[in-house]
């Protein structure tokens, strides 16, 4: 006891009392939940269960909102990068390996600015603006179908749900604008609605034709109907639909070449000029969780969504195998499991490290034992992958999803480094003069085709 | 029975309640002092439905430290005045303090973007008063060096047009291209930027192996290099639309507004100082004077494009240079201390935004007696105010970068 209270007394004052903390924490705190969870754990369960609805839905909200943020930093970096690259730029690179770590650091940035309200602003109203625009952009992620089955909501009305609370950015972006009491601000704002709702229509109407032929707004369903090959896909049936969605998207999301709402150039930066800190940080995030919404959604509804462009049974069928599935039960090998686990790395990883070793006597053992060790760790990550792929089809559907959106988030910052912008009656010429005629076209066209189609008795 | 009296005590301006307890009226009252002209208070009188934006002189896209106050009535610019002044230097008066070959370096940084010309005319000055002969190389390399610098600033033109159109990537292929012929100059004068190179009667010192060796490396593939930084945005159908129709000048008002280089020439005009009146040795080369726009003037596109072909004449030129540069010396022999005959003269030389000229009186000292510039930059921005009436304010952006001003001789 002595020589405990001795070196307790050695340490800093910090130290005296984060020491018995952690030892409240680490024997304390186990033994007291797993007491409580005995104690109400059935009943909380039971609660749980027939609650399962309202379960679902805060799973789904927490997830979303924490998948956002990571996903807006990566669009960010990679924004930041690809246009470096273009540039003939390095472009980040302090922070972690080739700046990978570089949107988080400015992330963290953001948020210990100075929160300034200019003086004549509308308090109340510059507060919540920025959170009207995060949130409006959250909250379409809600219907978006990740994989089969990893969808927030699975609502029947899905589309409509998200044109109605996709159509409430305008609001935050107008409000951020007015309330500001800046004349950029004011001109950001205004632009900003003569866009968002010019633009509303034909990205609205694109999707029509593509409701027509799938029957449903349900884009779970949509979603499900384009499995298969990649000529399944909606973007064969609605070639003009997918253009014009694409055209649109690109105004509803404010980015270049319509990135006339935060026009350096011109108005400075449009609607968010007046705004610092994390709420300029919430406009920001915004911005890009928006491309990103708007990449999910163009691979969704005409770009096979979640499934893999080839129709893997098919093949497995043709070559005469079933489909596959690994069923392997670990629990099955006994007390083997424990040999096994003890034996099986030790030898993988002395086996990968063996070439090294016998290539490079001279360098110390220890680096080809390092490398052999990475070696299976990342074999270990192979083989779990592909078993989780082949085992769960949201897996699979996740990670298809995953590589098509951000290809279309390629594409969104690839024609930011490209394009100049285009001027503000151009682009309500364009909406209104090209695309809304043929977004009717092509919902006329699918329309006389489907009734034909079924008049000559085909589908 | 009579209100009590209020104290009329005016609030300081660093006050802060003045913002929190005024009228919003009070920020409408631009300027707060009273007009000093007709013009004046015409311009800072609203109708209904207008309103000013400040642009500038802290704002990203004029060039330097311009401002205009635009009146605008939603998105379209009803009028619109460009404030000077925010980069005064006093460089004439400066000058007239300096003896002649301090001016050189004094009237460096006029237009930092093509500083060779600004010393190419007054030096042309000064030898006229002074009667010196230059020789036939030193003439040479000048010739050969300012129209390096002009494809520099050219290309620096060209990326600017685009970062106001809001293309982000031609200006950092445009600065590639400029930083191969600013590191040769670099070899030969010591400076990317100021060079400071010309001396009263030649050049400060004679052409050295990194130059050649950096300029032969630049000219084996000059123009190809051009063509592929022009083609991301010529072939840009958002660009070519945003600059057609724009900005229009026609020929009268060109010649009635003084205006001179790339500008003139694209609306219609053959004006080329080189050419007009001929100086160093442009009468012995082969070039021509490319001239675009219709009868009806030349819009922004034409004076974008005009100046691409220049970069292309000047390539021309300066390989002619290279081939036929004479040997001999590249000074003359001068004295220290210059005391020039009391008289006056007058030199100008096509820089890349037009005719700059300087105007000498001596006096019989060694400093000039009188010293004046004549910048092309301020001559062109006296249109902006004509060109942008009933045009959009990303109009204003894109007419305004493409008469190319450089706030530096603008404000002197």
């Amino acid at each position: 006891m002595t020589a405990a209270t001795r070196s307790l007394r050695q340490v800093a004052t910090v130290g005296r009392i984060v020491i018995p903390l952690l030892v409240i924490f680490l024997i304390v705190a186990p033994v007291a939940t797993v007491l409580v969870a005995q104690a109400i754990g059935p009943w909380l369960i039971s609660v749980l269960n027939s609650n399962i609805g309202i379960l679902r839905f805060v799973v789904a909200i927490t997830a979303i909102l924490l998948f956002s943020i990571p996903a807006a930093f990566i669009i960010i970096y990679m924004e930041l990068k690809v246009i470096a690259y273009m540039n003939l730029r390095v472009g980040p690179n302090r922070v972690l390996p080739a700046g990978a770590a570089h949107s988080v650091v400015a992330g963290l940035k953001v948020l210990t600015k100075e929160d300034f309200t200019p003086n004549s602003a509308d308090r109340l109203v510059f507060t919540w603006a920025p959170v009207l625009v995060f949130l409006t952009a959250v909250m379409t992620f809600m219907v978006v179908p990740f994989g089969p089955g990893l969808v927030g909501a699975p609502l029947n009305i899905g589309l409509l749900y998200l044109f109605a609370v996709g159509g409430m950015t305008v609001v935050g972006l107008l409000l951020a604008g007015w309330s500001s009491f800046n004349k950029y601000s004011l001109l950001g704002g205004l632009r900003s609605a003569a866009q968002v709702v010019s633009y509303e229509i034909p990205l609205t109407l694109s999707v029509v034709g593509l409701i027509l032929l799938a029957g449903s707004m349900s884009i779970d369903s949509i979603a499900r109907q384009q499995s298969g090959w990649v000529w399944d896909w909606f973007v064969f049936r609605q070639p003009l639909g997918a253009l014009i969605f694409f055209i649109a998207g690109v105004a509803e999301a404010n980015r270049t070449p319509f990135d006339l709402t935060e026009a350096d150039s011109e108005i400075v930066a449009g609607f968010a000029t007046e705004y610092s800190g994390m709420r300029f940080g919430f406009l920001f995030f915004a911005e890009y969780v928006n491309v990103f919404i708007m990449s999910a959604l163009i691979v969704t509804l005409f770009f096979g969504a979640w499934n893999a462009p080839v129709d893997v049974n098919w093949l497995l069928h043709l070559v005469g195998v079933g489909p596959l599935s690994i069923a392997f039960d670990p629990g099955q090998l006994g007390g083997n499991l424990v040999a096994l686990a003890a034996v099986v790395p030790l030898v993988v990883t002395l086996v990968l490290a063996a070439p090294f070793y016998l290539l490079r006597p001279e360098k110390p053992v220890w680096q080809s034992l390092l490398i052999g060790f990475l070696l299976l760790n990342l074999l270990l990550v192979g083989v779990l992958g592909l078993s989780a792929y082949v085992d769960w089809d949201w897996v699979a559907g996740l990670i298809w999803f995953m590589v098509k959106a951000f290809a279309f988030v390629f594409v969104f910052v690839w024609m930011r480094g490209t394009f100049p912008r285009v001027r503000i009656d151009q682009l309500m010429g364009f909406a209104w003069k090209w695309l809304l005629p043929a977004s009717l076209l092509n919902l006329f066209a699918t329309a006389l085709a489907i009734i034909l189609l079924k008049s000559a008795g085909i589908n | 029975m009579t209100a009590p009296a209020q104290p009329q005590q005016h609030p300081s301006e660093d006050d802060p309640r003045i913002m929190l307890d005024g009228q919003v009226g009070q920020y409408e009252q631009v300027p707060p002092y009273p007009p000093r002209t007709e013009r004046e208070a015409e311009f800072y009188t609203l109708g209904d439905g207008e309103m000013f934006l400040n642009m500038g002189p802290q704002h990203p896209s004029t060039h330097g430290v311009l401002r205009v106050v635009l009146k605008i009535s939603g998105e379209k610019v009803v009028d619109l005045d460009p404030v000077l002044g925010y980069l005064h230097r006093g460089v004439e008066k400066l000058c007239e303090n300096s003896d002649y070959h301090h001016i050189i370096s004094q009237i460096d940084p006029l237009e930092y973007v093509s500083s060779l010309f600004m010393e190419w005319a007054p030096v042309m000055a000064f030898e006229k008063l002074l009667d010196v002969q230059v020789p036939r190389r030193a003439e040479y390399i000048r010739v050969l060096t300012g129209e390096m610098l002009r494809i520099a600033s050219h290309a620096l033109f060209q990326g600017w047009m685009a970062l106001d159109l809001g293309g982000l990537t031609p200006i950092l292929y445009s600065f590639i291209e400029r930083d191969e012929i600013v590191e040769a100059l670099a070899a030969l004068t010591g400076q990317r930027m100021l060079f400071n190179y010309f001396r009263i009667g030649g050049v400060n010192g004679d052409l050295n192996h990194e130059f050649m060796s950096r300029v032969g490396d630049w000219m084996s593939r000059a123009l190809v290099q051009h063509e592929a930084n022009i083609g991301l945005l010529n072939e840009n159908e958002i660009f070519v639309r945003r600059m057609r129709g724009i900005g229009k000048v026609d020929r009268d008002m060109a010649l009635r507004m003084g205006v001179t280089g790339p500008n003139i020439r694209a609306a219609g005009v053959p004006f080329d100082v080189r050419r007009a009146h001929p100086y160093s040795v442009y009468p012995e080369l082969e070039f021509n004077v490319p001239v675009r726009g219709t009868k009806d003037g030349g819009d922004s596109l034409d004076r974008y494009l005009l100046r691409l072909d220049e970069v292309r004449e000047s390539i021309r030129i300066i390989d002619q240079c290279l081939h036929e540069m004479p040997d001999g010396p590249v000074m003359a022999r001068m004295p220290r201390l210059m005391r020039p005959r009391p008289g006056r003269a007058w030199a100008a030389v096509e820089s890349p935004r037009g005719l700059f000229g300087t105007y000498v009186i001596s006096d019989g000292t060694d400093q000039p007696f009188r010293f004046r510039v004549h910048d092309p930059s301020f001559v062109h921005l006296q249109l902006v105010g004509m060109l942008m009436k009933d045009n959009l304010i990303a109009d204003t952006m894109a007419v305004m970068a493409s008469l190319d001003p450089v706030m530096g001789g603008i404000d002197k």
